[in-house]
């Protein structure tokens, strides 16, 4: 279905390399793509594979690539490469159990920190996190547009519980955004790939090939491109690779909400673990507890406003996922002072509906 | 489009030390554009890392991407693809990368070399890193003074070229930066259809003629000692490019849904809650499909499934096994936790189910179909043996196995087997009836069922 939704959302290229539990993307891709008239390649590695992608992306066409956590560790300095050239690029990371080589068939929601915090700097990166296939394909169309809108790499962050689990979706309830396409650029004689009106806009996007000269460039860089040092320009682009994202966060915010205004406490959840938080939601309101439930299915940029709504008046908050130590807890550490956290954690298998109601009872008794 | 300015300027400052191989390179590459008469537009100079990398800012007119270290190849390589996927613009990605970047970035120039794909390469080897201080590379000579081979280098150097070659590369070339033929070549590569890759030996004057007995006349010595020759390389064959490959894709291919299409039937399921099973056997015996099948019978007759399948990384041999949720509502968890019902064909199967647990969190109103062959130790549940695999076969085992639980708990009406088996390739569609039958036939013999 990510696969599908990366079609759907007009993906023309793709490459790939072969890793558990990414390859049927990867398989599906290969199939498909030549027949809808865009390109799907194997790729000699995972470098490659989205070094490519971003080449064809800069002569112009949608582009994404599948890997896993192994793969991606690989991917990180290209990621920043898109990052620095405002190119849009989308990249599926279906996680699976690390650390290293880990347990290749074995889910896990363990790639958060190394998705997000992936860039020297700090830089937001785009990230969303599907819980089901349906939401596969919805969220593949909202990470083509974002990444399209904002010229910047986006991470659909999947795992190999919500890849690789045969399901049913029902076509007529996705909820599918319109798509987004680039804007071109024609005949400007004084197009400058990295000019900016407003510290939080978006370059218009020119391909490499067109007519318009483009000048792309990973090394710090003026609006026209040039190699500056000790320029305020410099420091007012890199900026603006940060503040194009963070004015658009709210609009980004993608969440799946079941709140109540008397809850005493709230679950937040992502990925293939809000389903069971949704199924232990149900299980203690059926026992008579008031609890707030908010899946949240774009990781970041952080969607305050809705927790801020969400945590408005609960005294305590339980974040559950797949992981060690919490790390989509800890990001939200600074969203959620004042309220006491919980973290409801788990390595090795899914977190089950049971383990999400013992661990709120225990401390909302 | 017309050019009023040449792709390099006559004056232009060379960013470049007194001597470098590199400010000639620039200016042979200009005169083989301006020879070729190439639209300034049609280029795209991609450039690396390292001293060679300040050379886009050179060429004010071209399309210029500078790119991170080794990768200038790959980045290039992905432009040339996307354009052979559209119509043709004469597009020609020109890659500069020094002799550092070449190795580090080896394996894109080795793929680009395979698929062919219509880009120039121009290694510049001046046998050392040069912006980072003059450290040793891959491809230093033989007691080659570097920065970290004091001593001289005692790893002997990689003939790239000659690597190349054995990657199908179409035109290689060798020349001296120094070389009046070097623009000549350069022109010959750029519009050569595919891949092609020129190495231009030079000094770096910073470091290499700074701590070795070096000079442009003793390069010539150096590459002898190689045995590297010069001028243009003879390469294996002609190869169709990788836009003539591309465009060759069979006509044949539609586009279809990766999704299995699952017709709905009027019939509906009889399950008021969820039921939890799994089906355990060995790779190969058609136990994931036969779940399969299922779970698009249980969807024809209006219920929600999830099935997730395991086997070992191996994926051909051992146990193979599908755990499957049905559900009248959407199903949110998919773990198996307690299974309401465990089918087991085959010995594989059964030492996995021991082995994770399943067998040790079945409760006693688990029930249990085993086929008869497999030596049990009775776990919690009611266990019954069935002779799946002797009567149906070990290929129509699972499929019989959930016919058998089926024809005593007969959730599914039958029209939904028949939508999903109507659905089924015409040979799978006589295996999979007769394995359905086989399993009623069992239940029917078995009183305990």
């Amino acid at each position: 279905m990510l696969a599908e939704g990366a079609l759907a959302a007009g993906c023309r290229f793709f490459a790939g390399y072969p890793i558990t539990p990414a390859s049927e993307v990867y398989e599906v891709m290969m199939r498909e793509l030549p027949a809808r008239g865009g390109l799907a390649l194997s790729a000699p590695d995972e470098i490659s594979s989205l070094c490519y992608c971003v080449g064809a992306s800069l002569r112009g066409l949608k582009a994404m690539t599948a890997t896993s956590g192994p793969g991606w560790a690989l991917m990180i300095e290209t990621v920043q490469y898109a990052l620095m050239t405002e190119t849009p690029v989308v990249v599926a990371l279906v996680q699976r159990l690390g650390p290293s080589t880990g347990g290749a068939t074995q889910g896990a929601q363990g790639d958060v920190w190394l998705a997000e915090f992936s860039t020297s700097g700090g830089y937001t990166l785009p990230v969303f996190s599907p819980s089901n296939a349906a939401e596969c394909f919805e969220l593949a169309l909202h990470a083509f547009n974002w990444s399209e809108r904002l010229r910047t790499p986006v991470v659909l962050l999947s795992d190999k519980e919500v890849g690789m689990t045969s399901e049913v979706v029902d076509d007529d309830a996705l909820q599918l955004p319109s798509l987004v396409n680039r804007s071109g650029v024609t005949g400007a004689a004084d197009y400058a790939p990295y000019a900016l009106d407003e510290p939080d806009g978006v370059p218009a996007f020119a391909a490499v090939g067109g007519e318009v000269k483009v000048t792309a460039t990973g090394s710090a860089h003026d609006r026209r491109g040039r190699l500056r040092k000790n320029s305020p320009e410099v420091i007012e682009v890199l900026l603006h690779l940060q503040h194009k994202i963070e004015a658009h966060a709210e609009e980004m915010a993608l969440v799946r909400p079941d709140l109540d205004s008397g809850a005493r406490c709230l679950l937040i959840s992502y990925g293939v673990t809000a389903r069971a938080a949704r199924q232990a939601v149900s299980k203690l309101r059926s026992e008579g507890s008031r609890i707030s439930f908010l899946q949240i299915q774009s990781l970041f940029p952080i969607p305050r406003r809705w927790l801020d709504q969400a945590t408005a008046s609960v005294e305590a908050v339980f974040i559950a996922e797949e992981n060690l130590t919490g790390q989509y807890r800890a990001a939200l550490a600074s969203s959620l002072s004042g309220k006491r956290t919980y973290g409801i954690n788990k390595i090795g298998g899914l977190i089950s509906p049971q383990e999400i109601t013992r661990a709120v009872r225990e401390v909302m008794a | 489009m017309t050019v009023e300015t040449p792709y390099l300027s006559a004056d232009a400052q060379l960013p470049y030390c007194r001597g470098c191989g590199h400010a000639l390179v620039v200016r042979h590459l200009s005169r083989a554009l301006e020879h070729l008469g190439l639209s300034p537009r049609s280029v795209v100079l991609t450039t690396d890392i390292g001293c060679v990398g300040l050379a886009d800012s050179l060429f004010p007119y071209l399309h210029t991407v500078h790119t991170t270290h080794g990768r200038s190849t790959a980045f290039a390589t992905g432009i040339a693809l996307a354009e052979a996927s559209l119509e043709p613009t004469g597009l020609k990605p020109i890659v500069m990368i020094g002799d550092g970047g070449a190795m580090i970035g080896l394996l894109h120039l080795v793929h680009a070399a395979q698929l062919n794909v219509d880009i120039t390469v121009l290694v510049h080897n001046n046998f050392l890193f040069g912006m980072t201080g003059g450290q040793h590379s891959a491809l230093s000579p033989l007691n080659w003074i570097t920065a970290t081979t004091p001593d001289g280098n005692w790893t002997p150097p990689l003939d790239l070229l000659a690597l190349l070659r054995t990657a199908h590369a179409g035109f290689l070339a060798r020349q001296f930066a120094t070389s009046q033929e070097l623009a000549t070549t350069l022109a010959e590569a750029i519009d050569f259809p595919g891949f092609s890759v020129v190495e231009i030996v030079e000094l770096c004057t910073a470091y290499g003629t700074r701590w070795n007995q070096a000079s442009g006349a003793s390069l010539q010595e150096i590459v002898q000692r190689q045995g590297y020759a010069l001028g243009k390389m003879e390469s294996e064959m002609e190869r169709p490019t990788f836009r003539e490959l591309y465009r060759h894709e069979p006509e044949s291919r539609r586009p279809r849904d990766s999704r299995p299409a699952v017709p709905r039937v009027n019939a509906k399921a009889d399950l008021a809650g969820e039921v939890r099973l799994v089906v355990a056997g060995t790779a190969g015996e058609r136990v994931q499909s036969a779940a399969g099948l299922f779970c698009r019978a249980a969807l024809a007759a209006g219920l929600y499934s999830t099935q997730k399948n395991d086997n070992p990384v191996t994926q051909g041999s051992g146990f193979s096994l599908a755990e499957i949720c049905l559900s009248p509502s959407p199903i949110e968890y998919t773990g198996l936790e307690s299974p309401d019902v465990v089918l087991v064909v085959s010995e594989d199967g059964w030492k996995e189910l021991q082995a994770n647990g399943t067998l040790a969190a079945c409760r006693k109103e688990t029930l249990l179909l085993v086929d008869s062959q497999i030596g049990v130790t009775p776990p919690a549940g009611r266990l019954l043996q069935l002779p799946l695999r002797r009567e149906a076969n070990p290929k129509r085992a699972a499929l019989a196995a959930i016919a058998a639980w089926l024809e005593k708990n007969p959730l599914l009406p039958s029209e939904a087997w028949e939508a999903v088996l109507a659905a089924e390739p015409a040979e799978r569609r006589a295996e999979s009836a007769a394995a359905l039958e086989i399993g009623r036939r069992l239940a029917l013999s078995c009183a305990d069922l």
